[in-house]
């Protein structure tokens, strides 16, 4: 039955070198990055704790408020970036479907234009609509990172290679089965590219919280900013700087580790993702 | 342009009577009487357009044979392969896939029926080899321990290492490696039927001949009937049973055996396009094994001593003397003159034999061996590489000769209307 | 309706005044743009060669970008004070990332063809540079001026918080005007000229990217 073939013109240079040095260069920041804030979160310690702070500020800073005020900042985040997956991924889809297609590039011109929206206006409009409270802050997040996961998704799907899943229905998948098997891990990495984006956004833009009553660091900076007390500003900014790029870099290595096996070694779409 | 002449009448109408005849010349059509994939009269139009992308394609494509679609670009024969799967629907017309319309069965479940192979492969990128020839098996429902086998096996088939290149991604493999893979997986539920679309087009000459040459030995076990598209009519006469040659809007310029067509080109447009070189093609198509060898060239063992080489080569009419070693494979070409004026041992004189064929050569490999050797002759040898003859320009001059001769009579038969279509042609 | 006619009357009621916000804003946000672009783009020509020095920029460039906004507004206030100075540094380092990807991006995507031909004609590494790379690599540079001026367009609302200028103002007032009268529409003037303001400079960028890039070129810098 088998056909006797040589294949030594054919054979792939051995892969395990380039795969060892390729893995270096590749987890080296994975590496790195949280060594050095750990470095720097310790040095903030070590400066809190050498000097000497009024009254104000040690409201501000005690250890207590502040691990409530991270743990908020991160709930503000995971809550607003799961609803982000739900809405964006289900309607990026869509968006890329036959007869919705039409539409594709107004709203990713739209969602380019979007990012000019004040993030800071969004929070007071949500307000003025939902009252003071926690999902006010939630909601608002959502609205402002929803169009970075819409672009990605839409992106990723549109970009799989045609002749792939043109393989896959000449193979007899039917259009469901050629979404969920071939288009959407395809489609993975980009859109993981864009979760990553709307991650960072929400922390970020969730230091805003407080101005809906939502909590988060942003109190600490604000207060500082208010009463004219620099080390508490420093303190709040260089936290939630410590945190955001804590969580930037479990959304790399989640990103990572998510992206579907065949596709690894190729560049990271992180590289060419919208900024936020 | 012309009409589809009587050539395509003849095949269209296997129907009408007598089984649908196929040369037996070089041996590579081994058609049945069973149709297994049929167009009536299909015409596409795609919407916006005001011309017909295909008009009225009736052919058929007996079972177990490959029929290749070549034409120009643009002429539409990718879209008469689409429309056999329904990766497109017709305007108009029927398509009948073994005694069934296709249009009436559910379309995602003919295409598991169906292989099919696109140029671009495309593979599944992030699946494992294994998992993208396990595909349709998976999408048929198969039990796991089936499919495993079925995979292990066609990896075999396509002579790739299951053990190697089981749970590797296709982005570790090469492009010929890749293709291999492609065939395999369009293998995978073992359908009757392939459609290959420009298989070959994005493989290099070298690799690309290996695969046709692999894919051809593989047919031969599988016997499956293949629809094939390709723009290359070197790669259409050689992997085609039979030929259509496509025009403008997929009209059929002339549908034949590639024998028949390179002797007998239907009209200028066929001719043009089969090229200048259409008789060194009809060459590839005729094998050593099947063509008379010239035995009574001079021919000695090397332990015969001189004056006997001597003798032979004074009472033939040839120039050169073929000198067999021990084993009776060729060895030396010796001429008078060399003979003359050295004292060396048989085995030792004139030039080494270079040109040689093996009977599973074409008979275009015979003569540029023969281009290139120092006799002006190839030698025949058997498998193990024993003297079996001698071919030389006349040997392949006749048969030339005999394939125009076939190809006219043949053509002379089927002009006039009740012809006994059963006949074979030698 | 009514909520957009009285918006209306707002609006026409103040041009004055609201011109004033939007020109603060423009010109923070074409100060920032100018000099991050100039900065993003000479770091970007030095480091494109270098892989360790591509990585690195790049790497410093996105952790600005990473940073919350509100956080790297504060951090410059111990040195700058409240107002313009720490808002346009904060802005800045904001604007980076963009143009310095798309600089890099575009120096590397010139074809190597291009690149063997120039110096087979004798072009020197800086003549290259200069009459080769920079103008192909141009759209693209343009594209991540463009990406970053719209994100800053947006969040320079936030320097308003640290005493910044800008369209902010009607933001902050409508804050704190919440429930009294006017309070939207204060609130809706600063969301949607910023908004104007964005696409304002979007279509700057358009003609811009007509005027100094080549036909064959506009299609690749979108």
């Amino acid at each position: 039955m088998a056909i006797a073939t040589a294949t030594e013109d054919e054979a792939v240079a051995s892969p395990t070198r380039a795969k060892v040095s390729d893995f270096l260069t590749r987890n080296a920041e994975l590496v790195i990055t949280p060594a050095a804030l750990l470095l720097f979160g310790l040095g903030l310690a070590l400066l809190l704790s050498n000097v000497e702070l009024d009254f104000t500020e040690t409201r501000q800073l005690n250890w207590d408020t502040t691990s409530r005020r991270i743990w908020e900042t991160v709930e503000l985040a995971a809550a607003s970036t799961v609803l982000v997956l739900l809405i964006a991924i289900p309607a990026g889809i869509l968006l890329t479907r036959p007869g919705v297609r039409k539409v594709t590039p107004a709203v990713l011109s739209s969602a380019s234009i979007g990012q000019a929206i004040p993030a800071y206006g969004l929070f007071i409009l949500f307000f003025a609509w939902m009252g003071q409270g926690f999902w006010t802050a939630v909601w608002a997040l959502t609205v402002f990172s929803i169009l970075p996961v819409l672009r990605n998704t839409m992106i990723g799907v549109e970009q799989v290679d045609a002749a792939v899943i043109e393989a896959g229905r000449g193979m007899g998948m039917t259009k469901l089965q050629a979404l969920v098997r071939i288009e959407l891990p395809l489609a993975v990495p980009v859109i993981l590219a864009g979760v990553r984006t709307a991650l960072v956004i929400n922390v970020g833009m969730a230091t805003l919280a407080f101005l809906v009553g939502g909590g988060g660091l942003g109190e600490t900076i604000f207060s500082g900013i208010q009463l004219s007390r620099n080390l508490t500003v420093v303190v709040g900014a260089a936290t939630v700087a410590i945190l955001a790029l804590g969580i930037d870099w479990i959304a790399a290595i989640a990103e990572r580790v998510l992206r579907p096996k065949g596709l690894r070694g190729r560049t990271s779409p992180t590289d060419t993702a919208n900024p936020i | 342009m012309a009409e589809p002449d009587q050539t395509t009448e003849e095949s269209g109408g296997g129907d009408a009577g007598g089984p649908d005849v196929v040369a037996a010349g070089a041996g590579t059509a081994h058609g049945s009487d069973e149709i297994m994939i049929e167009l009536q009269e299909v015409t596409k139009r795609y919407p916006g357009s005001n011309e017909d992308a295909i008009e009225s394609l009736t052919l058929q494509v007996p079972k177990g044979e490959i029929l290749v679609l070549v034409g120009p670009s643009g002429c539409g024969k990718s879209t008469a392969l689409r429309l056999i799967n329904r990766m497109i629907e017709p305007t108009s017309g029927h398509i009948i896939f073994d005694g069934e319309d296709v249009t009436t069965v559910d379309a995602d479940h003919l295409r598991r029926r169906i292989g099919y192979v696109i140029q671009q492969i495309g593979l599944f990128p992030h699946r494992t080899i294994a998992d993208n020839i396990a595909t349709v098996p998976r999408l048929s429902g198969w039990d796991k321990q089936r499919t495993d086998a079925r995979v292990d096996e066609l990896l075999e088939t396509v002579g790739m290492d299951p053990s190697m290149y089981r749970d590797r991604y296709p982005n570790e493999l090469s492009g010929g490696q890749a293709q291999r893979i492609g065939v395999a997986r369009a293998l995978g539920a073992d359908p009757l039927v392939m459609l290959m679309d420009e298989p070959f087009g994005a493989i290099d000459p070298i690799t690309r001949d290996r695969l046709q040459n692999e894919f051809l030995r593989l047919q031969q076990e599988l016997r499956k009937t293949i629809v094939f598209v390709t723009h290359d009519i070197d790669e259409a006469i050689k992997m085609g049973d039979r030929i259509a040659i496509l025009g403008e809007r997929s009209r059929i310029a002339q549908f034949d055996t590639p024998e028949r067509i390179l002797a007998a080109p239907a009209n200028d447009f066929v001719e043009d396009f089969i090229g200048s070189g259409a008789t060194l093609q009809g060459l590839s198509l005729e094998r050593v094994r099947d063509v008379q060898l010239n035995t009574d060239y001079p021919v000695v063992r090397h332990d015969v001593g001189v004056t006997e080489a001597q003798r032979v080569l004074e009472t033939s009419s040839e120039d050169w003397l073929l000198v067999l070693d021990d084993d009776d494979r060729p060895a030396r070409w010796v001429t008078l003159d060399h003979l003359d004026r050295t004292d060396k041992r048989l085995i030792e004189n004139g030039r080494k034999v270079t040109a040689l064929a093996e009977p599973e050569d074409t008979l275009r490999d015979a003569l540029e061996e023969m281009l290139l050797s120092n006799a002006g002759a190839t030698v025949a040898i058997d498998g193990r590489g024993k003297y079996h003859g001698v071919i030389e320009l006349e040997t392949l001059m006749n048969v030339l000769q005999r394939m125009r001769r076939e190809a006219k009579a043949h053509y002379a038969r089927h002009a006039e209307p009740d012809t006994d279509d059963t006949s074979v042609d030698a | 309706m009514d909520g957009i006619q009285s918006w209306v009357e707002f609006v026409v009621g103040r041009p004055g005044e609201i011109l004033g916000y939007t020109i603060e804003h423009a010109i923070l946000v074409a100060a920032v743009m100018a000099s991050a672009a100039f900065v993003s783009i000479l770091v970007g020509i030095a480091v494109h060669e270098s892989m360790a020095g591509r990585s690195v920029a790049l790497s410093v460039a996105g952790v600005l970008i990473t940073l919350p906004s509100l956080a790297l507004f504060a951090i410059f206030i111990p040195v700058f004070g409240l107002g313009w100075t720490p808002s346009f540094v904060a802005l800045f380092l904001y604007a980076l990332l963009p143009i310095l990807r798309n600089t890099v991006v575009g120096l590397n995507e010139v074809d190597p063809a291009v690149l063997e031909s120039a110096k087979g004609m004798g072009l020197s590494s800086r003549q290259t540079l200069v009459k080769v790379k920079l103008p192909l690599a141009w759209p693209v540079i343009l594209t991540g001026i463009r990406v970053s001026t719209l994100f800053i367009t947006g969040v320079a609302a936030i320097a308003k918080l640290i005493g910044g200028p800008g369209l902010g103002h009607y933001i902050r007032e409508g804050q704190t005007r919440l429930g009294l009268p006017l309070g939207m529409e204060r609130l809706w003037t600063g969301v949607v000229f910023i908004v104007l303001l964005a696409l304002a400079f979007d279509a700057f960028y358009l003609i811009l990217n007509r005027l100094t890039t080549p036909r064959s070129l506009r299609s690749r810098g979108g």
